[in-house]
């Protein structure tokens, strides 16, 4: 315990605990309309795209983040677009999406003999957390968190019954939008920590968890964040004791919790 | 007679087939008209055209923006955490705030007083028979005090108390001046209520 807390005298370590806590919550959040709206697999696809990306910005020696973030949040338009118009065509579209993006990003990684920066991107790195992106991660949080507040009721109708909402005269792609670009800016943020292959796990499972447990939208958002924020102070403890990519810790630490649940209510 | 719906040579169509073609209709404050026909004449597509959810392939609709809509089928997840008396509320969105002010909630609670479930408001949906699930989305409607009202199927799974009271709060909206359109493929649901207008859909088109 005390060896954990001596890490924290390391700047890499508290922006890593800062910005990873921040964007576990703030993915967490948005990961519980996700859930709701069967749009669980979004996460997985947009990772693979944000990897893509990341290659290809590395490739052309481009800032990663000035390439990434749009094509993320493009991909993410695309990807709410089609599983909206087209109900059973959005599971195929992601699949197809992230399968190519996927070999897209080995393929130039491998071609610019850049494997290694490929393993970070696919696995996650604390070392990867400058203080810039804990400046953005707390940007982004009081985004997600903004949105959550003034929007709370919209959100929870949306998320509830879409046409109902529309037959109301609500412009329900403009609140899609919204949770799209969050979440798009969510997967491109949580890629440096977590990774490409992990990222969707810290969106998906506090929701999953949190659904056993709550039992009202509200309680489902806390109960959440709750889990996400424990998930990931715990998971990254972990992986500085035996030596495990911080992402591994914390997806097996939501896992467990997830298991725990499960078995005990 | 001020006009809540005005629907001009309306045709809807899915892929190359007209599921309402050429279809006409005026519905006036306190009107009361039953749409009527056999499954598959295009009842259900002319309630989602007028509600906003099918976009119109030709003719034009104006009808007033407080509009409350209660779909034969609601396209939601019956296990979504969610309590009777939040699901109610939400037929106040369409009127433009972002917060429930206590007038919303008074008139919520208002709602469920008359559909006879205010001592389901703290249940969670998912407990809920389909039938009170029923009465939870006409007073989710009623809550928004709506000058159109559209029932699709709306004595569905209603006992026959139910359906008595559901027609007895139907009297009384019209009475206030809401025009109501209610679609319904059992002739038998046309007795308990005197309507203005029965209108016939065979094939997407109204029969003369």
């Amino acid at each position: 315990m005390t060896e954990l807390l001596e890490l924290l005298a390391y700047p890499f370590v508290y922006r890593a605990l800062i910005a990873g806590s921040l964007i576990a919550v703030c993915a967490s959040v948005l990961g519980v309309i996700l859930v709701l709206k069967h749009y669980s697999l979004i996460g997985h696809g947009l990772s693979e795209i944000g990897f893509a990306s990341l290659s290809i910005a590395s490739a052309l020696g481009l800032p990663a983040m000035l390439v990434s973030t749009p094509a993320v949040i493009a991909a993410s338009f695309v990807i709410m677009f089609v599983s909206q118009r087209f109900r059973t065509a959005g599971d195929i579209a992601i699949a197809v999406a992230s399968s190519a993006a996927l070999a897209l990003g080995v393929l130039v990684s491998s071609l610019t003999g850049q494997t290694g920066a490929m393993n970070s991107w696919l696995f996650g790195s604390v070392l990867a957390v400058s203080q810039t992106d804990m400046i953005f991660a707390v940007l982004l949080s009081l985004a997600v968190m903004g949105v959550f507040v003034m929007l709370y009721n919209r959100l929870f109708l949306i998320t509830y019954n879409d046409d109902y909402a529309r037959s109301l005269g609500i412009n329900t792609a403009m609140y899609q939008l919204i949770i799209s670009v969050l979440t798009a800016l969510v997967v491109v943020m949580g890629i440096r920590i977590t990774g490409t292959l992990l990222i969707s796990g810290i969106i998906i499972l506090p929701a999953v968890t949190a659904r056993r447990i709550a039992h009202s939208f509200i309680s489902l958002v806390i109960v959440s964040g709750i889990v996400a924020l424990v998930s990931f102070v715990l998971g990254l403890g972990l992986s500085f004791m035996i030596n495990l990519p911080a992402g591994a810790g914390v997806i097996l630490v939501n896992t467990i919790l997830l298991i725990l649940v499960r078995v005990i209510l | 007679m001020t006009e809540r719906l005005n629907l001009s040579h309306a045709v809807i169509k899915y892929g190359e087939i007209r599921a309402i073609d050429d279809v006409s209709l005026t519905v006036s404050a306190g009107e009361f008209v039953f749409i009527t026909g056999a499954n598959g004449s295009g009842k259900s597509t002319l309630t989602k055209g007028i509600a906003g959810l099918l976009p119109l392939a030709s003719g034009t609709i104006t009808r007033t923006k407080r509009m409350s809509y209660v779909p034969q089928i609601e396209e939601a997840d019956r296990n979504f955490p969610a309590r009777v008396s939040e699901i109610v509320l939400t037929g106040t969105q369409g009127q433009g705030g972002f917060f429930y002010s206590i007038a919303d909630k008074r008139r919520a609670l208002r709602s469920m007083e008359e559909l006879g479930i205010r001592n389901l408001a703290k249940s969670e949906i998912c407990t809920l028979s389909g039938g009170q699930l029923r009465r939870v989305f006409l007073a989710r409607a009623l809550c928004g005090e709506p000058e159109l009202l559209l029932l699709d199927e709306p004595c569905a799974g209603l006992d026959a108390s139910s359906h008595k009271l559901l027609f007895s709060v139907l009297d009384r909206v019209r009475a206030g001046g809401c025009a109501v359109i209610m679609v319904t493929h059992d002739a038998s649901d046309l007795e308990g209520i005197k309507a203005d207008r029965v209108i016939t859909l065979s094939h997407g088109r109204i029969l003369e």
